[in-house]
């Protein structure tokens, strides 16, 4: 059975030109639209059907024209179908990192070189459908929410776009990969309690104590800054949004160990250590990390705890889901 | 990036208010021209499932449970079927149907659902037509399948709820591109000859018209029916007006009050031992569920799939269920009849002596008087009718033993039928072979297209006489009172009878009869090319394209030529308005110029955005500098300012042609 379902994979992409990722931006043109009638369609076929032999079982002139209306309808549906997702131009937007457990976006923008176009669906395969109406004026975005479980690394596959518009009789629909991803860092483990200190190379003064240090100087605030550092009294002063480093930051460095991160499994040390790397990062505290097979030599900042959560999220997965 | 309304649609959101109250919307538009037939229950249910559905809607009240469903299902069943006697048919199963429709109504909750109420939609739109097919009718249907569109594409959209010409507006290109496509299958698919099945039996509704018996007063009901009976297309020349007797039932027997048409009837061809003045015609008769056809007096073939009897009369071998059209030639001047055989002659003599004793009285009195010459005899009786009788559409009631001495001796007010009865009885009792023919008398020219419209009003009775050496001549008692009636017609002879006659009377101006003319032409084309257009009709039309031998095969190879023919060019028309719009323009000619920049040395980041390439552009190449910083400003104004016009792009472009950046 495997085997079938293969197969039956192979021939679809093949079919469906699965040669993705692809680089943006990524208009859809004429040979990615694919049609079909819908299941509405279908029975709407049978329902011709029948007003047909109605209108021939009762010489109804009228009938037959209405059935040919409907008829003629139903394939000027098919082309405005197809028209109304036609040359729309797809990108790729920024897909920011997750913590497990959180919603993660995959955000595609989409333009309409003309004519406004209504009810464009995106979808991940065997996924509810986000819909958007693209305007000519401005840049549609999409976010096709996925609900996170496991870190590591969420590809969005391939992306279905479609349309059913303007009457729900067909199906257009286009396949898109730019290889969307987003990081998915390991749950934060709240409960695990303040990362042991341990300095490699230790000071005179001994081990700083997190919370004792001193107030050193204000600098302009920079996103990612902890609340409880920021000045909140200056801002009150109207003096702009600053905040408060402290000496004691400068001078002490953590490690964040695997060694010392206990767990039941390697995702329980992970979400641990998770919660490590935001506690430190929190108390403006410079530290490094420590995990098999990667070093991050300690340093603070956005970037930097960006480093060490992707190192955790990514940590012995190579090729995750 | 602006981000746009973002909408997830859950397996079974709510349904739109303003959707369902489209929908409920249309179901009463389609509905609408069957509530007159309808009985008046199943009227006011409808009216409180469909109240009760927007109510459902707009206050998001509950649905009704399941159990009640199923009572109010069954119980509008076994309604209807109390209200017809049955489930089947032409009129139970449209109320049925509606029935049923309107409580679908009350479970439509998904999408699915909706789509499904629309197809019973169409379906109630075919029934309308098996009741009428007349153009008021279809451009309302067609308004109502544009309003069902309509709703159709707001349950296809998502998000924001569609404005009117959102709705309509798609409805209508969708329709309209749809015509060409929907006239070259009406003319080309190849029509069958219904039905394909037996019928139910109320298809064929009692309708006014001619009937087979003849009693003082009946025709006289007839005459205010402004129904169409047929119409006729002369070739050549149209006849005198006096000379328009439309011939239908040819009534022989007789039982004191009413004629009836024998039980009995033989077949013959007419024979005329003297034929002059040939005149050809084409009738479209309206149906009447009854065999006969009509001709003017006398005709001198017979259209094929009928047959003639020996009394000239013309007999359709199956009801006229739907409306036909035939072609016909009549004499107008003959003899025919000279040698009918005496048991026909003794069935025209027959009469109850018992009733009307004093006109058979009288009839005996003047035939002796006037020496046994039968000619004398009714040009006497004749007199007798013009000087005391008035012709009148409200004849006063007649004593039901003996009404045609009531009549002539006593009320003298009568119309067509009672001039017709009394002469024929008299002729009888006088030992002269007479009957009663029954038919049409005169019509309305059309003066744009020269069609006469005969109508019911223009119903007549007359009498046939046997003369010995002159055969069946017509005697018509009627114009002897009312000559008027003849040669004008009822309302000339009565004045108006209706209240649009009588407008139409004093129309001076004679806009009101051209507007009604036109109508009626546009009326007959109707009927004679849309609603008559059949398996005849397809063949005719291709024999006048020059194509006389038309198989299906040719008829599939043309649907095909016009489906693509259709399907292209409406797909080329929306590429076309497809094609990039001017603030494209402006981003083409950009990229150009990006393009001869980067060859030139200078790479615009994909980041860049055109104002910092353009510092960088100047410190760089400052030999273009002014010319950069023009066609940045240009490009920056058309496709985030206010835009440009079509001569303001032309100039961005050729700015950017003419750059020489290397």
């Amino acid at each position: 059975m495997a085997a079938i379902a293969n197969l039956r994979q192979s021939i679809s992409d093949w079919i469906f030109r699965a040669s993705f990722p692809e680089a943006p931006p990524v208009t859809l043109v004429q040979r990615r639209i694919f049609i079909l009638p819908s299941r509405q369609g279908y029975v709407f076929a049978f329902v011709l059907l029948l007003l047909l032999i109605g209108s021939i079982n009762y010489n109804l002139s009228l009938g037959y024209a209405l059935t040919f209306l409907l008829m003629s309808m139903g394939g000027v549906a098919m082309l405005h179908t197809w028209r109304n997702l036609a040359h729309l131009r797809l990108r790729p937007g920024r897909c920011d990192p997750v913590f497990a457990g959180d919603i993660a976006q995959f955000n595609v923008s989409v333009e309409t070189p003309s004519l406004t176009r209504f009810a464009i669906a995106m979808r991940r395969s065997g996924e509810e459908p986000v819909y958007v109406d693209v305007t000519p004026s401005e840049t549609a975005g999409v976010s096709i929410l996925v609900a996170t479980r496991r870190r590591g690394l969420l590809r969005s596959g391939r992306l279905e776009v479609f349309t059913r518009y303007p009457v729900g009789l067909f199906h257009a629909w286009a396949y898109v990969d730019f290889g969307l991803t987003v990081i998915v860092y390991p749950r934060p483990d709240v409960f695990a309690g303040a990362a042991p200190m341990q300095s490699l190379n230790v000071s005179e003064e001994g081990i700083p104590v997190p919370g004792e240090e001193e107030f050193n100087m204000l600098r302009a605030y920079r996103p990612g800054d902890a609340p409880r550092q920021i000045a909140w009294k200056a801002l009150a002063r109207e003096q702009g949004l600053l905040t408060k480093e402290f000496s004691a930051m400068a001078s002490s460095e953590l490690w964040i160990d695997w060694d010392q991160a206990h767990g039941a499994d390697v995702e329980a040390r992970l979400s641990v250590l998770a919660h490590w790397v935001l506690q430190a990062e929190s108390f403006g505290q410079s530290y490094g990390l420590r995990i098999p097979g990667t070093l991050i030599s300690p340093n603070r900042g956005d970037l930097h705890r960006q480093r060490c959560l992707e190192a955790l999220a990514l940590f012995d997965s190579p090729s995750p889901p | 990036m602006s981000t746009a309304a973002i909408t997830t649609a859950p397996a079974s959101a709510p349904l739109d208010v303003r959707n369902v109250l489209w929908l409920l919307a249309s179901m009463v538009f389609v509905v609408a021209p069957h509530v007159p037939r309808l009985p008046y229950w199943i009227a006011v249910l409808c009216g409180i499932v469909v109240a009760w559905r927007a109510w459902i809607a707009w206050a998001a009240w509950h649905f009704p449970r399941r159990p009640l469903m199923l009572v109010l299902t069954f119980a509008s069943i076994i309604g209807i079927w109390i209200t017809y006697r049955t489930l089947f048919g032409r009129e139970a199963g449209v109320a049925l149907l509606i029935t049923m429709a309107a409580l679908k109504l009350l479970e439509m909750r998904t999408q699915r659902e909706v789509t499904l109420a629309i197809y019973l939609g169409f379906f109630l739109v075919l029934t309308s037509f098996l009741f009428s097919q007349s153009i008021p009718l279809g451009i309302y249907m067609l308004v109502c399948v544009w309003i069902f569109v309509a709703t159709w594409v707001g349950f296809n959209r998502v998000g924001r709820a569609p404005t009117l010409a959102e709705r309509l507006r798609p409805a209508a290109a969708l329709l309209v591109q749809a015509l060409p496509l929907m006239a070259a299958f009406f003319l080309l698919f190849p029509r069958v000859q219904g039905p394909l099945w037996a019928l139910p039996r109320d298809t064929a509704a009692a309708r006014t018209g001619l009937s087979d018996t003849m009693s003082p007063g009946n025709i006289a009901n007839l005459i205010k029916s402004g129904e169409v009976a047929f119409r006729v297309q002369f070739e050549g020349e149209r006849p005198p007006y006096g000379a328009l007797y439309w011939r239908g039932p040819v009534l022989t027997e007789f039982d004191g009050r009413s004629w009836r048409m024998p039980e009995l009837s033989s077949l013959a061809e007419p024979r005329y031992a003297h034929q002059e003045k040939l005149v050809r015609y084409g009738i479209t008769l309206e149906p009447h569920q009854k065999t006969w056809l009509f001709a003017l007096d006398v005709p001198a073939e017979k259209p094929p799939r009928t047959t003639m009897l020996y009394d000239l009369q013309m007999r359709s071998v199956v009801p006229v269920s739907q409306r036909i059209h035939y072609d016909m030639a009549s004499w107008l001047e003959y003899r025919y009849g000279e040698r009918t055989s005496p048991i026909i002659r003794r069935m025209a003599l027959r009469f109850d002596d018992e009733r009307n004793p004093r006109t058979v009285e009288l009839a005996r009195k003047w035939f002796a008087e006037s020496g046994g010459d039968a000619r004398a005899f009714i040009t006497r009786t004749l007199q007798h009718f013009n000087k005391e009788f008035t012709y009148t559409l409200e004849p006063p009631p007649l004593e039901s033993r003996n009404p045609y001495d009531d009549f002539l001796f006593d009320t003298k007010r009568g119309f067509c039928e009672h001039y017709a009865g009394t002469f024929t009885l008299m002729m009888r009792a006088a030992g002269i072979p007479a009957r009663v023919v029954t038919g049409y008398q005169g019509g309305e020219v059309n003066p744009l297209n020269g069609e006469l419209i005969v109508r019911q009003a223009d119903a007549h009775a007359w009498s046939e006489v046997w003369l010995p050496g002159e055969g069946w001549v017509r005697v018509d008692p009627t114009a002897a009172v009312s000559p008027l009636r003849v040669e004008g017609g009822v309302n000339a002879a009565l004045g108006p009878i209706d209240v649009m006659s009588s407008i139409i009377a004093s129309d001076s101006l004679g806009v009101l009869a051209y507007a009604r003319y036109t109508w009626h032409m546009m009326n007959s084309n109707w009927n004679l090319w849309v609603i008559g257009y059949n398996t005849d009709k397809q063949r005719q039309f291709f024999t006048n394209l020059g194509l006389p031998r038309v198989d299906w095969q040719t008829l599939a190879f043309w649907l095909v030529v016009a489906t693509l023919t259709v399907g292209g060019a409406i797909s080329i028309g929306l590429l076309v308005r497809d094609r990039p719009r001017r603030r494209e323009a402006s981003v083409i000619a950009w990229q150009r110029y990006c393009t001869k920049l980067a060859a030139a040395g200078v790479t615009r980041a994909p980041h860049e955005g055109p104002l910092d390439f353009l510092a960088r552009v100047k410190s760089t190449k400052p030999q273009i500098a002014g010319e950069a910083e023009e066609i940045t400003r240009r490009y920056v104004e058309a496709r985030y300012g206010a835009g440009a016009s079509r001569q303001e792009l032309a100039e961005l472009a050729r700015r950017v042609r003419e750059l020489r950046a290397a």
